[in-house]
């Protein structure tokens, strides 16, 4: 079971090291892959312009640690060149580097050419808990502005599919809300409370789906109670699935700035995982990131 | 200025008591909140609800409400239609919800606005105290538009800027929050944000100022910037008021308070006074909390201020 970062780092290692490739790193991005590498989770394939990148790689410790350097000055084609490497097995996880997050994700999805697997994909934001050891899944806080019922449903097959790589065999599931009731004038509620029955007659296996619930309600099991909600789900939730991306990116970083909770997060339903640079995770918890999008290729032999 | 939550309870034991009717105190919870705000002198109660059930609750919570005003009533909704009628009648001054769905106050206030002609779209503004931050921040509407259109954000922002005009603020900053990202197009709540600036620019909102700053990203890291580690998060920048994008983004965020170190205290400001609407999983020492808050409010509204 893997409760904590240090616990993702840990189990990353064990994994020995996986290629991540990084389209026109910038010397952010070299100095957390050269962490990584330190710690023999990953050997990066880095593509952009040969010679500075040299001269950045020999003012970090990653010029004594695995790597490749290939040259490509052009930012589109060294997206394409990394696209390519992935689907030809040659990298186990794709970095966004210095490319925009809407190329990458573009090309990412492109149906042809792309790492599409799942029916959709998504994003999982993970959280550490800081009065215990245990990790929280929110999902989607990226990629899907406002998913439907069908695209919830995927949505929450993804985050099941990563938490039962970090170990948890019945993953407790909120279908958050604004409220805990069943509300025909809020549309959430009524996704929420479908994929709560879909749970109740195992479509997500041994998940253990809750919802409507609202925040108090999932994170309390005493409000939940006072509220007439009784669940094993409530107060103990492994997953929290969002409505909407507005919920769901606001909500995370909430977390991080109010909350100083550790974050890191992923994009599922690909072939192979693939890190997105998120602003608001900080750089200790990048190496993280990395290591649990190695972790993710090492269990699951792929990502969605 | 009223900067925390420990201001308003200190006001409020010098303005109170004020006349509040509570609408079925019949949970203990409920029923302790009102004994203390009565005992520390910020309200004089007048209960309404099933008479055997706020007795037992009473006595349970060791309350003696032989000498309040007490009005019979089973149905929730008429409890809150007498309750929140009073409060326009001008009998007293402010009301607040027992343990009965907030959506039945809800509906009673938009009925006397619409009766009163006062043209108030009726939101919930719901404050967090954070540690760090040197005043109170409040987050809107948390509580009654599911999904508010541009007109309706625009008397959201008034409201609350009236609320913050009241508190003391004589121009508070106000972020109109959106998902947008990089990815995805762009979103109404972002397209709301644009046209907000606008109006705001143009003086719609009276005294105040919208942000350009969508994200706690945009806020607290100011633009562009990565958070190397946390110390780069700039906490006090957070403005007065969030705008949030819908009901779900609202009521999700605002009660992280059950898992962050945050306090949360709620009220609708109406025409004609303050209502106080706790969570019904809140415990009594937040409701006491929240009626400190009205009574604070309800005076200010009573002297014009």
């Amino acid at each position: 079971m893997i409760d904590s970062f240090k616990d993702i780092l840990t189990a990353a290692k064990q994994g020995g090291l996986k290629k991540a490739v990084v389209p026109f790193p910038g010397r952010e991005d070299i100095e957390v892959l050269s962490r990584a590498a330190a710690l023999g989770i990953v050997s990066p394939i880095l593509i952009g312009n040969e010679k500075s990148l040299k001269t950045f790689i020999g003012k970090t410790d990653l010029w004594s640690y695995p790597h490749e350097v290939l040259d490509e000055k052009d930012r589109k084609k060294a997206l394409n060149r990394a696209i390519a490497l992935m689907r030809e097995g040659k990298g186990d996880i794709l970095m966004q580097g210095g490319l925009t997050q809407r190329a990458l994700m573009g090309a990412v999805l492109d149906k042809e050419s792309g790492m599409k697997k799942a029916r959709v994909v998504s994003y999982a934001s993970v959280f550490q808990l800081l009065k215990r050891e245990k990790l929280i899944l929110v999902t989607d806080t990226f990629l899907n502005n406002n998913p439907g019922l069908v695209e919830k449903q995927a949505v929450l097959e993804n985050a099941l599919h990563l938490d039962r790589l970090l170990g948890v065999e019945s993953p407790k599931v909120a279908v958050l809300a604004a409220v805990e009731q069943v509300n025909p004038g809020i549309p959430s509620t009524l996704d929420a409370a479908i994929l709560s029955k879909m749970a109740e007659r195992r479509q997500f296996g041994k998940a253990l789906v809750e919802g409507p619930l609202d925040i108090d309600c999932a994170l309390s099991q005493a409000a939940a109670g006072r509220k007439g909600v009784q669940s094993v789900v409530t107060g103990n939730v492994d997953i929290y699935l969002v409505p909407e991306v507005d919920t769901g990116y606001l909500l995370a970083e909430a977390l991080v700035f109010f909350g100083k909770m550790p974050a890191v997060g992923v994009v599922l339903g690909t072939t192979k995982p693939v890190v997105l640079a998120l602003p608001f995770i900080s750089d200790e918890n990048r190496v993280v990131e990395i290591a649990l999008a190695s972790l993710t290729c090492r269990k699951g032999g792929d990502n969605g | 200025m009223i900067k925390s939550l420990a201001d308003f309870s200190r006001i409020a034991r010098e303005k109170g008591p004020k006349k509040l009717a509570v609408l079925a105190p019949e949970d203990e919870e409920f029923m302790k909140a009102v004994k203390i705000s009565w005992e520390v002198g910020y309200i004089e109660p007048v209960l309404i609800g099933n008479e055997e059930k706020m007795e037992r609750v009473a006595e349970r919570v060791g309350f003696d409400i032989g000498k309040f005003r007490k009005i019979p009533g089973v149905d929730q909704q008429a409890i809150s239609d007498l309750g929140v009628g009073m409060l326009f009648s001008g009998e007293l001054s402010i009301v607040s919800k027992g343990q009965i769905p907030t959506s039945y106050v809800y509906r009673s206030i938009i009925r006397q606005e619409a009766k009163a002609g006062s043209g108030m779209t009726v939101s919930v503004v719901t404050f967090w105290e954070i540690p760090g931050v040197d005043h109170l921040v409040a987050f809107t509407d948390t509580g009654v538009n599911i999904k508010p259109d541009l007109k309706a954000k625009r008397e959201i922002i008034n409201n609350a800027v009236f609320v913050y005009h009241l508190m003391g603020y004589p121009r508070p900053k106000v972020a109109v929050l959106s998902g947008q990202r990089e990815v995805g197009g762009v979103l109404p709540s972002y397209r709301d944000f644009l046209a907000l600036k606008k109006s705001a620019a143009s003086g719609d909102f009276g005294e105040c100022e919208v942000v350009d700053a969508t994200s706690f990203t945009g806020i607290l890291l100011g633009g562009g910037v990565r958070m190397k580690d946390y110390s780069a998060v700039r906490l006090e920048e957070i403005p007065h008021i969030l705008v949030v994008p819908c009901l779900d983004t609202g009521n999700i965020i605002c009660k992280l308070d059950f898992f962050l170190d945050v306090t949360r205290s709620s009220l609708v400001a109406t025409s004609r006074g303050p209502v106080c609407v706790p969570a019904r999983s809140d415990f009594s020492e937040n409701i006491v909390q929240q009626i400190a808050m009205c009574v604070v409010l309800a005076d200010r509204m009573e002297k014009g201020a």
